[in-house]
């Protein structure tokens, strides 16, 4: 079973983006990146990454993941920042240690792409 | 082969191809995420009565009232007429039947339309073929026989002299809507903050109205923000309509002020007000209308303060030509 249905599916998953959404507006390192006007938008960007790292359903490329964040020059400071605040995440929803494990997993492997590597 | 009618234009849809598909299929732009049922960037409404549990799973409660859906998980089996939330509304004709200077700057508009609607959507007011602006209902659909709106005049603006001046009761005008969804949701019990500057009042009573109407019994906690002591209106009204009901907190904020006391008024900067006020807001449902730097700060702050991202219901005032 994968952590999305474990955690209720999509009704659930709100919950832990507010949770997450949170952690990256008060981290200084990473905060400029998600500080938008549309906060709605950004927080459905951020269902639909969360939803993809838990293992729910979802349609997402590495191309989709390559073309959406080529221009912002981000570097590996920024991605590891989004992972101890995915982590910090999960810890606090009492996600047990091998799940974390694995969504840590599917995240690291988005790391190319996201960095445009 | 069900037919789709989007915004009353007759599409074929393919058997198992979902709403999404058969639009995008037929050149309609229609904005789309995951696909999977979870970024909703993909939501239309439909006027059908009965929608099922899973096109609606992760919409807010007011969404899911207001007949949202997800049209990526909609593989409809017979006919079904879906538009886009915010545009492509009926169109129908009005009539104005009242006007009243509420302030120097505000004028209240009665209008006798037959439209279905919840307060706090936004009808948007036609001049001429080319010429439009939107605003919010402060009436209530069951309560009110006419639509109230709450219109700033803006000396040289594109409509509001018009509607504040030149429109004559009894004159006829075309009215499109009901739109958004800052609506009251029917959870009676929870505390609620309702935070209004400007004519952002219109929307906010309407959920006020709405709440009261459905027994709300949690907190009610009414902020109404201005810069000066000329930015209020309503106010005798609404200390009238709040006293009794004794859930209701009013409060009238004042950045600057003046020497006019009046029941319920404070010196206060509304945003430092509430930090201190309401530093969780964990379980409340927040309701946020006025200019949108307003509505922009004020939904940072209250959702670092707690409060989940789908409880925040938002009706920000656009300056013309801006679109989302």
């Amino acid at each position: 079973m994968s952590l999305f249905d474990e955690l209720g599916g999509a009704d659930a998953i709100d919950t832990a983006v507010d949770i997450f959404y949170r952690k990256v507006l008060a981290d200084d390192r990473i905060s400029h990146f998600f500080d938008t006007v549309d906060m709605e938008g950004q927080h459905t960007k951020q269902k639909a990454f969360l939803t993809m790292a838990f293992g729910g359903p979802n349609n997402y490329t590495g191309k989709d993941l390559r073309e959406a964040h080529r221009h912002m020059n981000l570097t590996e400071e920024h991605f590891n920042a989004v992972a101890e605040d995915l982590l910090a995440t999960l810890e606090e929803l009492n996600v047990p240690q091998v799940k974390i494990d694995e969504v840590m997993s599917i995240v690291g492997g988005t790391k190319s792409d996201i960095l445009n590597l | 082969m069900p037919a789709i009618f989007f915004e009353g234009e007759e599409l074929d849809c393919r058997p198992g191809e979902s709403v999404l598909d058969a639009l995008n299929r037929h050149g309609k732009e229609i904005p789309s995420g995951c696909r999977a049922g979870v970024c909703q960037a993909c939501v239309l409404l439909t006027d059908e009565q009965q929608v099922a549990a899973r096109h609606q799973q992760g919409l807010s409660a007011a969404q899911r009232d207001l007949n949202y859906f997800l049209s990526c998980q909609c593989q409809p089996t017979s006919a079904i007429h879906v538009r886009r939330p915010d545009s492509g509304a009926n169109r129908v004709r009005g009539k104005l039947v009242n006007r009243e200077w509420l302030s120097d700057q505000v004028v209240r508009l009665q209008l006798d339309a037959d439209m279905d609607y919840r307060p706090g959507q936004y009808i948007t007011l036609w001049k001429d073929s080319s010429t439009a602006r939107s605003y919010s209902l402060a009436s209530h659909q069951t309560q009110d026989k006419w639509l109230e709106l709450h219109v700033k005049h803006i000396p040289g603006g594109a409509i509001s002299p018009w509607l504040c001046n030149d429109l004559k009761c009894g004159d006829e005008l075309t009215l499109q809507g009901p739109m958004g969804s800052c609506v009251y949701s029917h959870t009676q019990d929870r505390p609620l903050l309702l935070a209004a500057i400007g004519t952002g009042l219109a929307p906010v009573l309407g959920v006020l109205k709405d709440a009261l109407v459905n027994g709300h019994h949690g907190p009610i906690y009414l902020l109404v923000g201005a810069a000066r002591h000329s930015g209020f209106y309503y106010q005798g009204a609404l200390l009238r309509l709040v006293e009794e009901f004794p859930q209701v907190e009013l409060q009238f904020l004042v950045q600057t002020w003046e020497g006019k006391a009046c029941p319920g008024l404070i010196e206060a900067d509304i945003y430092q007000y509430c930090r201190e006020r309401f530093s969780d807001l964990s379980g409340y449902g927040v309701y946020l209308c006025g200019a949108p730097t307003f509505v922009q700060k004020m939904r940072k702050q209250a959702f670092m303060a707690g409060a989940a991202m789908s409880d925040i219901a938002t009706d920000a005032f656009l300056a013309f030509g801006e679109t989302s």
